[in-house]
């Protein structure tokens, strides 16, 4: 049996999954200090399973804490920023695009030396061991503990990463450390941004961690644990201490894998409707369907890999117009409870259009007696319009899909769905996030540009993938069981031919 | 004379990335630069070809090499200018205003970065009014500009320069520079009086860009609605006729290298999945759109694919499988259209077998 938990900003949900079957699901309020709303959760389930703990194998945890703390800005701490890439680059120093709040709350020292590679191999410059120990002292009188370090082209050769990152080391023995390589893809910029998010994040993420496995052992649970990462796949816990940017977009990602585990469904739209947004995402072979688009967080350009959600401003708190023609994207949110009509508010909602028709019996339904009819039938109309239209654009190939509904405002769904060949709506939907963190497998991704002349093809694909599986192996997956999912080949255009960038994808079950 | 500071910079780059028809890669970082550039050193003057005395000294600026590159090759806020540096050394003449090889894409803003630090005007108007592939593509050449005397800087300042005898010869010489460099390089190349640059510069795109850039900004939001405000600027400019001519999901992309260029084609079906898909070719820029055997557009009239939601222009090397996105069709400046251009931008010198017939003859 395993535990999945998911800890967002609001709640901690927790189920017990033995085999494909929920037996015990709870919502919990997240706690301040995230270990009592834990345990809360983890006694709830236990308590309605009369489950042992010896006999739970796994723990997996989800959780949305260092997106939040990177958009609220908070819980980041000071960084020293090194980049090796000079005479590259002068005048565009790391974190140049960044918003100032940002750069105010980490108030990173930055470093620019030279060194790192060409694509070809050769050396941009030469390393300089004197610019070197000059940031390593400067870094350690100023008592800076967390360091970032990026390279240009470390994802071909990571040599410049790793040697500065000794030399910290030596001179600053109990210092964090994030080279930019760990984050894959090409895109300098890019990875150094992810680097330094990480970095700053690094010491909240050892106390998270550690109040993860904290709530565990308070209750008995020895087995191992896991984090869920953007991918849906997962890492041991302690790699989360030393990566926590790879949780950035688990939330939606654990949501669409707990809708294919709640349905089985390996190809299927999933629409996550809340108090606010209708977010749509698509399920491929059991894994959500990945953004073309550079992805921002909190305003940073980042390369992460995360899921395509398509967001419409339709909820259970959504603002209707008079004549039911209009919906969203303004809504009353989380005030639902006191604004909205059939609640005694002044607000027309979709929730009052919901109990107005008959569909549903909560609040005061006197309250929306006197809508028309027609009105009440314009916007039920206009709400499936507006699903049935996004979900059209998000399918693949035009080809007939099922959809999943998930999230508490599935009920605005009254009238079926034209966009959807069949319409699922799962029991437990409530806790897909917590039952998509208990499902996750163990990822891992590599990228190197190759020249396919020096290289030939077939050799150039199996070394990229066996840096994938190395990957896949350091944070926890079965080597058996380990498959390639995705092997993407670029090649890179007025350059010799032959010169490609290959990214490869694998995935396995968790180790035993 | 206009002025262009930070405000516009924005407006420009999305202008541009849509006028790349697919290439031109990314303005992100070169937009950046050009952002230290205007905070280091102030605002930059558009001088309009018609303003240049006849006998000013005018040289084009710009990047060659691989998109790809420059996401870890970052270029330096100085590159730019100390390339003119030594351009003026090795042809002992100041110049006095800089000019642009495409103003698709990254391209559109070097000669923006080395205007603001040398302190010369640039040039409001390109060698393209769109991206191409090649250097013989340019107007410059087309109108009979020699390309060489020519200079290429690499990021640390080691520096190349050319004599050649045609301009397909400069191409392939440059290419191999550029491959030694390490993949990118600002070459300064096409240098021209004025008058000759008043009968061979497409005018006006830079102005237009931004333009182009703020109609997609303030009309943000789903394809059809985007159509009628573009129309309201294209038509009344240099291209003239604008079309959306798909809409629908991007069911496979795939391209190789061929003679250094990415080639390949891409396919798009409708969102209902009714009727035939909408193919496009690919030589780095969209060069081709059919249905079946039909022609819907072609090179050198502009193909470009946004994304279905948000309008916003999507180059060749981010266009993927599931892309929602709409096309759009536009005619080309008429430059493109007469003999002596055709002779080298036609279909069928990117292998197309098949005539030019313009946009709105289609």
């Amino acid at each position: 049996m395993r535990i999945g938990i998911d800890v967002g900003g609001t709640h901690t949900d927790a189920v017990i999954l033995n085999g494909d079957d929920v037996i015990a699901a709870t919502k919990a309020l997240t706690s301040a200090d995230v270990i009592s709303g834990v345990t809360a959760a983890l006694d709830e389930v236990l308590k309605q399973s009369g489950v042992s703990v010896s006999s739970i194998r796994t723990v997996m945890i989800g959780t949305t804490q260092f997106t939040n703390a990177i958009i609220e800005r908070r819980e980041l701490s000071r960084a020293a920023v090194i980049r090796i890439g000079l005479p590259s680059g002068r005048g565009m120093p790391p974190m140049v695009d960044w918003p100032q709040d940002m750069i105010d709350a980490i108030d990173a020292e930055v470093y620019m030396l030279h060194g790192g590679y060409l694509y070809n191999g050769w050396p941009v410059a030469d390393m300089r061991d004197d610019e070197v120990n000059a940031a390593v002292s400067d870094i350690q009188r100023k008592g800076i503990k967390n360091v970032s370090i990026a390279s240009a082209f470390s994802p071909m050769n990571n040599t410049p990463e790793t040697q500065v990152a000794e030399k910290v080391r030596a001179a600053i023995p109990d210092a964090r450390i994030t080279l930019s390589h760990s984050f894959g893809r090409l895109g300098l910029m890019e990875r150094e941004n992810a680097a330094i998010m990480n970095t700053t994040l690094l010491p909240f993420a050892d106390r998270v961690v550690t109040s993860f496995l904290g709530a565990l052992a308070q209750r008995g649970l020895t087995c191992p644990a896991f984090i869920s990462q953007n991918d849906g796949t997962l890492m041991n816990a302690d790699f989360v201490r030393a990566y926590p940017a790879l949780t950035f977009a688990s939330g939606p990602t654990n949501s669409l894998r707990g809708a294919y585990k709640l349905t089985g469904l390996e190809n299927a739209i999933v629409v996550d409707i809340g108090g606010t947004t209708s977010d749509i995402g698509v399920i491929q072979n059991g894994f959500p369907r990945e953004s073309n688009v550079i992805v921002n967080v909190g305003g940073i350009r980042t390369n992460f890999r995360m899921p395509d959600i398509l967001a419409i401003g339709l909820g259970g708190g959504s603002l209707v117009s008079s004549d039911g023609r209009i919906i969203g994207p303004q809504s009353v949110g989380h005030k639902l409870v006191t604004e909205g009509l059939v609640f005694g508010g002044r607000t027309l909602t979709t929730t009052d259009i919901l109990v107005a028709s008959g569909h549903s019996d909560i609040g005061d339904k006197a309250r929306v007696a006197h809508l028309a009819p027609e009105v009440v039938t314009q916007a039920t109309a206009t709400m499936h319009t507006m699903l049935n239209d996004n979900i059209e654009m998000m399918k693949p190939g035009g080809k007939d899909m099922p959809v999943i509904l998930v999230g508490g405002g599935a009920v605005l769904v009254t009238d079926g769905l034209n966009a959807a060949s069949k319409l699922h709506r799962p029991e437990n939907a409530g806790v897909a996030n917590a039952i998509g963190a208990a499902i996750a497998q163990v990822g891992g991704e590599s990228e190197r540009m190759l020249s396919y002349r020096q290289t030939p093809r077939a050799e150039a694909i199996a070394s990229v993938t066996r840096a994938a599986t190395d990957r896949a192996i350091k944070a926890g997956a079965d080597r058996a069981t380990i498959r390639a999912v995705d092997i993407e080949e670029t090649a890179v255009p007025y350059m010799d031919e032959g010169a490609t960038r290959v990214r490869v994808k694998v995935i396995g079950e968790l180790a035993q | 004379m206009k002025k262009i500071d930070l405000s516009h910079l924005d407006d420009l780059a999305l202008g541009s990335v849509f006028l790349a028809t697919g290439g031109g890669g990314d303005p992100h970082v070169p937009q950046l630069i050009t952002e230290q550039a205007i905070k280091a050193y102030g605002p930059i003057s558009l001088i309009a070809p018609e303003a240049l005395d006849d006998d000013a000294f005018i040289v084009p600026i710009g990047n060659v090499g691989a998109p790809t590159v420059s996401l870890e090759l970052l270029p330096s806020v100085d590159e730019a200018a100390k390339t003119i540096d030594a351009f003026e050394a090795h042809v002992g003449r100041k110049v006095d205003a800089v000019a642009s090889f495409e103003i698709g894409g990254g391209n559109s803003l070097i000669p923006l970065v080395a205007a603001a630090v040398k302190g010369i005007p640039v040039v409001d108007g390109d060698g393209m009014g769109r991206a191409l592939p090649e250097a013989q593509m340019m107007s410059y050449a087309i109108a009979g500009v020699r390309p060489t005397p020519a200079l290429a800087l690499d990021y640390a300042g080691n520096q190349a320069t050319f004599q050649t005898k045609t301009t397909e010869v400069y191409e392939r010489h440059i290419r191999s520079f550029a491959m030694a460099a390490g993949g990118m390089i600002t070459t300064a190349e096409h240098a021209m009086s004025g008058a000759e640059l008043k009968r061979s510069v497409i005018p006006g795109t830079l102005s237009f860009s931004i333009e182009l850039g703020r109609t997609l900004r303030e009309n943000r939001g789903q394809a059809e609605g985007l159509l009628k405000p573009l129309q309201d600027i294209f038509v009344p400019s240099i291209y003239g006729e604008c079309r959306l001519v798909f809409q629908g999901k991007v069911i496979d992309k795939a391209t190789r290298i061929v003679g250094g260029y990415d080639v390949g084609e891409a396919t798009i079906d409708r969102f209902d999945g009714s009727g035939e898909p909408l193919k496009i070719s690919i030589k780095n820029e969209y060069l081709l759109a059919t249905i079946g055997d039909k022609v819907i557009a072609s090179v050198p009239d502009l193909i470009v694919i946004v994304d279905y939601e948000t309008g916003t222009p999507i180059n060749a090397e981010r266009l993927r499988y599931g892309h929602r996105v709409a096309v759009f069709a536009v005619g080309c400046p008429e430059f493109y259209r007469t003999p002596e251009a055709l002779r080298v931008v036609e279909p069928r010198c990117f292998g197309f077998d098949i005539d030019y017939v313009p946009l709105e003859k289609l």
